[in-house]
């Protein structure tokens, strides 16, 4: 604990010379900040050529960028912060004290099939019943069918007052003896019992695992993934309450310290690449921060470029990323956030469709999975950018924009028919200049200022005029 | 270097120039001559395809000739390779040993030996060492001798057919002349401009300097005309070295050409083959012969392509001009020719889709100095391009395709039947259409599978009856097969399916793209969706086929794959059972479960019940389903299918029992 807490003071302090934000406590300052209070003046101009220390390159890198478009608007970063404290605190009164609304306070005219997690004994046994059954049905010589419940797109429905996307009750028979499902209730069949030893055994494996038990019969990894969540709807459980996990995507960096299987992990002191997000979340708790925000990033390369400059040390925040569409632990992960640290969610993503679908799914879950919508989703993400808008704003060349496709001007146009675009009147105006312009672009575009405008220039500014959506 | 260089230059240069100017006489050039310097233009650009070309103007040739008499045309053609001594000899050339061997391209220096040796021991090693693996070695190639630019080879092309052959004395001009013609006029024909053979002799005298040999009879001709001839570039005209008339004892007429040309058989020999083929397809009443002839006889290639029908498309029309298809040039040619004497007549009777209330109608619209009565000679130039602009604005019928000679749906799907022998065909006749006041008719045909079919899109072109094997990536059909047709919206799966998609289009004019009239471009609207519509109506009558196939398959294998995934699936339950069963002994919750549930586990655990009896019941469940089903679609599909076709059978006695159930107004007969 000691060690990391002195880490992260180190490069504060630093920061605290330029800045003269003083984050942390000055209680917590110890012996070793004060050994750096004097080396670092001295030290500055004789390191400055060594690229491996990031003091020296932080040096060089400002002298640089001084005559960066729109540097000129920044104010001083104390000024920012209080802003971002100010933002802060409010969000976190004002849904503290809104109650997180649930199914069934509100009356749908429909009913809707939600997942809860459940403990493995009591999967278990919903398993060797459902066992039970299909034994008996054979032995009477009825063959057998599983009841699933539908998945597709006809049976989901937005709920505006949950915003988020929940899935009806509608399910099909799943018969063996029919030559178009005969595949899917033999894989069935087989999931469970998988599931089943899973269950017994009491461990934890991964989709991947759960596909090389029998490839013969899945043929891909898609098949039986499919299944998978087919039986976890069916059983009435979230998908980690199988015990099968996906693979490590996410990661975070930032000012977060949590228990990870009872290790202490302390994100200021990841390294570069941060703390890959464990698949199986109820290992994860004691979560501490002071941070301010939460920064969702859509790609690796915009994650990487803020964790090296240490973004979360300038302006204290997590910054998380799935690489792309976001896994379940992601998601999970941003959810347990959200809920015990009680921070905004700030979401940087490319300013095409595909951006926005990417939030939509953080926000309002994806409808592969909405039948675990309410562990999955993060209500009040902002958009914070890259915004259509913000093309123009910026002054972000031509040669940078894109032209949108055939298929890429269809999903906004598409996506400007669904619900959850559609709730929030700034992203239906964003999205349209999207579809009228044609244009695209993806956060590497402000790359073009410099690599490091996003870090230096685009994102303070964008918390400065608390510029999101 | 480059200091020691310019001097000379400079001095080539000025010793150069003054003759220059010396030579800039005016100068003119024959039509034979032109040709003879643009030979790409008809398609001889280099020997092997000169070899291509050359077959191919002699076959269409031929079969123009039969068609012309309507006789079924029979084809023959050889090729016969000439070795470079029996070439030389047939000139009277002796042969020369090479003497001063640096002085040769192929002069091997000690360098690119000593190269050459290293690189064919590695080969070898490399052999050796695949042997050794046991891999299944692809035999290389014995090393080829250095092919040195002189190292031509020669081929006699003969080609003999039972056309309608020539008048004896047209001969030496239907051959030395180039740009004379009897195909000139407006109508459908395979050549165009006089050129086929002309070229290939013009060729033959390029590259071997042997004249061509023409024996020619004519229907109930007593004689047979013997023609030796070449041509005399410089002035377009023949120069004929023999013509006589020699004895047809066989009554036979056609006309039969030999031509020593050079060529390359190695590069251009599936390009000639496939060319015959899809001419067998295209023209399936028809019977090609073709031989390829040398000394080496595992090469020799004999091919015969028989007839399968005695139906041939009608000849050709010549028809019309239609009025929005004519130039200024075209108009004066045509009042030049006439012999109409007024204007009236001229519009009424020279054009097409024009009467004669639409004739006056049109002189009315020309202005007042035009009238119907009004002498064509007195026509003024001013008044010929306000007529021609006329016709550009005015709205006239399209033409009707009546003058057009398409393949025939029966044809085609004869010919690709022949030929491919699919597992399913279907074709489509389109209705005539028009491009720039000339008609087309698009035919197309799509097969599926057969022999000799490659996976995917196999794609033959023709155009008025000939096939198109050239520069295929940017025809129209190309394009219209591989991006606008949806292939699995028809069941078919366009990389996995042997496909053949057969497009014939013909038309008084084709507007081929580029030089050597070898595709059609993809720009033509007109065209290219007439193509697409085509192709979809066959891939419609396919769907339904291929869906009853699919379906009967399904019927035949539905008991299969569903008993396929029976052990998976009790394997699981009873994998479950199982476990269950033992835990709950060694739990020893007896009551967990309800009383069935736990005889059910007792029984598991006492191995009463065991994967196989779950195996057995639910196989006896899917073979009762099965058999609903079977049943099922058996009363389904009884009732689709097409009417049958009642048989009648002799009785084999031709005494019958007969009893008569009269009324009084009908008899009622009953066999017995």
């Amino acid at each position: 604990m000691t060690e990391s807490i002195t880490g992260s003071v180190l490069i504060t302090v630093l920061f605290s010379i330029r800045s003269s934000a003083q984050i942390l406590s000055p209680s917590r300052v110890k012996i070793s900040v004060v050994i750096h209070f004097h080396f670092t003046p001295t030290l500055c101009p004789i390191t400055a050529h060594l690229p491996s220390m990031a003091e020296s390159s932080k040096k060089r890198r400002r002298t640089n960028t001084d005559d960066l478009p729109f540097k000129n608007k920044l104010k001083p970063d104390s000024t920012i912060l209080q802003t971002l404290k100010d933002f802060s605190t409010s969000s976190s009164s004002s849904s503290s004290s809104s109650k997180t609304l649930t199914l069934q306070d509100l009356s749908l005219p429909f009913s809707c099939r939600e997942v809860s997690d459940l403990s493995l004994s009591s999967v278990q046994s919903n398993i060797e019943s459902l066992v039970l059954r299909i034994a008996h049905s054979i032995l009477s010589g009825n063959g057998f069918a599983f009841d699933v419940p539908s998945r597709a797109a006809t049976n989901q429905f937005y709920v505006p007052e949950l915003d988020r996307i929940v899935l009806k009750d509608k399910s099909s028979l799943r018969p063996f003896a029919n030559i178009s499902t005969v595949r899917k209730s033999a894989i069935t069949a087989r999931i469970l019992q998988l599931v089943h030893q899973l269950c017994i055994k009491g461990i934890h494996v991964t989709k991947r695992d759960l596909f090389y038990t029998d490839v013969k019969l899945f043929q891909d990894q898609i098949q039986s993934d499919t299944v998978l969540d087919d039986v976890s709807c069916m059983l009435g459980c979230t998908r980690s309450s199988l015990n099968v996990v996906a693979a490590e995507k996410g990661v975070v960096v930032g000012r977060l310290i949590f228990s990870d299987n009872g290790d202490m992990i302390d994100c200021t002191k990841m390294g570069m690449g941060g703390k890959a997000i464990p698949p199986n979340i109820d290992r994860v708790g004691d979560m501490q921060s002071d941070a301010l925000f939460i920064l969702l990033v859509e790609k690796d390369a915009a994650y990487m470029r803020l964790a090296e400059d240490r973004f979360y040390n300038r302006f204290p925040c997590i910054i998380v990323t799935a690489k792309g569409q976001p896994d379940v632990a992601t998601r999970l992960f941003l959810k347990k956030m959200k809920m015990e640290l009680n921070l905004p969610v700030l979401a940087l993503v490319d300013s095409d469709p595909y951006g926005l679908k990417i939030l939509s799914v953080y926000g309002c879950g994806s409808k592969n999975m909405s039948y675990d919508s309410a562990n999955l989703t993060t209500p009040d993400i902002k958009w914070l950018g890259v915004r259509p808008s913000d093309l123009d704003k910026y002054k972000i060349p031509e040669q940078c924009r894109l032209p949108m496709t055939e298929q890429d001007i269809k999903t906004g146009k598409d996506m400007l028919e669904e619900d959850f675009v559609k709730k929030n009147p700034g992203w239906v105006e964003e999205l349209t200049l999207m579809v009228k312009t044609k244009q695209k672009a993806e956060i590497q575009a402000l790359s073009t200022f410099g690599f490091q405008y996003l870090s230096e220039v685009y994102l303070p500014l964008k918390l400065q005029q608390k510029d999101w959506l | 270097m480059d200091s020691s260089e310019s001097p000379t230059e400079t001095k080539k240069t000025k010793s150069k120039t003054p003759r220059k100017n010396k030579e800039t006489v005016l100068k003119q050039k024959s039509p034979a001559e032109f040709f003879a310097e643009n030979k790409n233009i008809a398609g001889f650009d280099n020997p092997g395809k000169s070899l291509y070309t050359t077959v191919r103007e002699l076959v269409e040739n031929s079969l123009d000739s039969a068609e012309s008499i309507s006789e079924l045309p029979v084809v023959e053609i050889t090729i016969e390779e000439i070795k470079k001594s029996k070439f030389n000899s047939m000139i009277g050339l002796i042969d020369c040993e090479r003497v001063d061997a640096e002085l040769y391209d192929d002069y091997e220096t000690e360098k690119a030996r000593e190269k050459r040796l290293a690189k064919e021991a590695r080969a070898q090693e490399i052999q050796a060492k695949n042997a050794a693996l046991g891999k299944k070695v692809k035999e290389t190639p014995a090393s080829k001798g250095i092919r040195g630019r002189g190292e031509a080879s020669f081929y006699r092309v003969i080609c003999k057919d039972n056309g309608k052959g020539m008048p004896h004395d047209d001969i030496p001009n239907m051959f030395g002349r180039v740009l004379s013609g009897t195909k000139y006029g407006l109508k459908q024909t395979r050549g165009k401009f006089g050129l086929g053979a002309k070229m290939a002799l013009i060729w033959s005298k390029m590259s071997t300097g042997l004249p061509i040999e023409i024996s020619s009879s004519m229907r109930n001709q007593s004689y047979m005309s013997f023609c030796r001839l070449d041509i005399d570039i410089h002035k377009n005209i023949p120069h004929v070295h023999v013509n006589e008339k020699r004895e047809n004892k066989e009554r036979w007429h056609g006309a039969e050409i030999q031509v020593v040309i050079e060529g390359n058989w190695t590069t251009y020999r599936s390009k000639i083959l496939h060319y015959m083929r899809q001419m067998a397809v295209i023209t399936p009443y028809a019977q090609f012969l073709f031989k390829f002839v040398s000394d080496a006889p595992e090469k020799n290639v004999t091919i015969r392509f028989s007839r399968r029908t005695d139906v041939m498309p009608p000849v050709p029309l010549e028809t019309k001009h239609h009025p929005s298809s004519v130039d200024l040039l075209l108009i004066k040619r045509l009042i030049a020719e006439t012999s109409k004497q007024n204007l009236l007549q001229f519009l009424q009777h020279e054009f097409v889709n024009i009467s004669k209330s639409h004739a006056e109608r049109l002189i009315g619209e020309m202005g007042p100095d035009f009238s119907p009565k009004m002498a064509l000679k007195s026509l003024t130039p001013q008044q010929l391009v306000r007529i021609h602009q006329l016709f550009r604005q005015a709205k006239f019928d399209d033409p009707n395709g009546h003058c057009l000679s398409p393949a025939g749906e029966y044809n085609l799907r004869l010919g690709i039947i022949k030929e491919l022998h699919p597992d399913m065909v279907a074709t489509y006749s389109g209705s005539a259409q028009v491009f720039e006041g000339h008609p087309f008719i698009v035919e197309a045909g799509v097969s599926i599978g057969g022999k000799n079919v490659k996976q995917g899109l196999n794609i033959f072109r023709f155009a008025n009856r000939i096939p198109l094997l050239f520069e295929q990536g940017a025809d129209v059909v190309t394009r219209t097969a591989l991006k606008r047709i949806n292939w699995s919206s028809y069941k078919i799966n366009q990389l996995q399916d042997k496909i053949g998609i057969f497009v014939s289009i013909v038309s008084t004019k084709i507007p081929f793209k580029g030089t050597g009239k070898e595709y059609i471009g993809d720009d033509i609207t007109e065209i290219a969706s007439a193509v697409k519509y085509s192709i979809q109506q066959c891939c419609v009558q396919l769907k339904s086929k291929i869906v009853k196939k699919m379906q009967a398959r399904e019927q035949q294998e539905r008991k299969r794959n569903l008993s396929k995934y029976i052990p998976d699936a009790t394997g699981a339950v009873y994998n479950v059972l199982k476990d269950m069963a033992e835990t709950q002994l060694h739990a020893s919750k007896k009551f967990r479960y309800g009383d069935d549930d736990g005889e059910l586990l007792r029984k598991v655990y006492e191995n009463l019940i065991t994967k196989e009896t779950l195996s057995e019941k639910l196989a006896k469940h899917v073979e009762q389903v099965d058999y609903e089903m079977a049943l099922e679609y058996a009363t389904q599909s009884g009732v689709s299918e097409e009417p049958r076709e009642t048989i009648y059978i002799k009785p084999l006695e031709t005494e019958n029992k007969i009893i008569d159930l009269h009324s009084p107004f009908f008899v009622f007969r009953m066999f017995h």
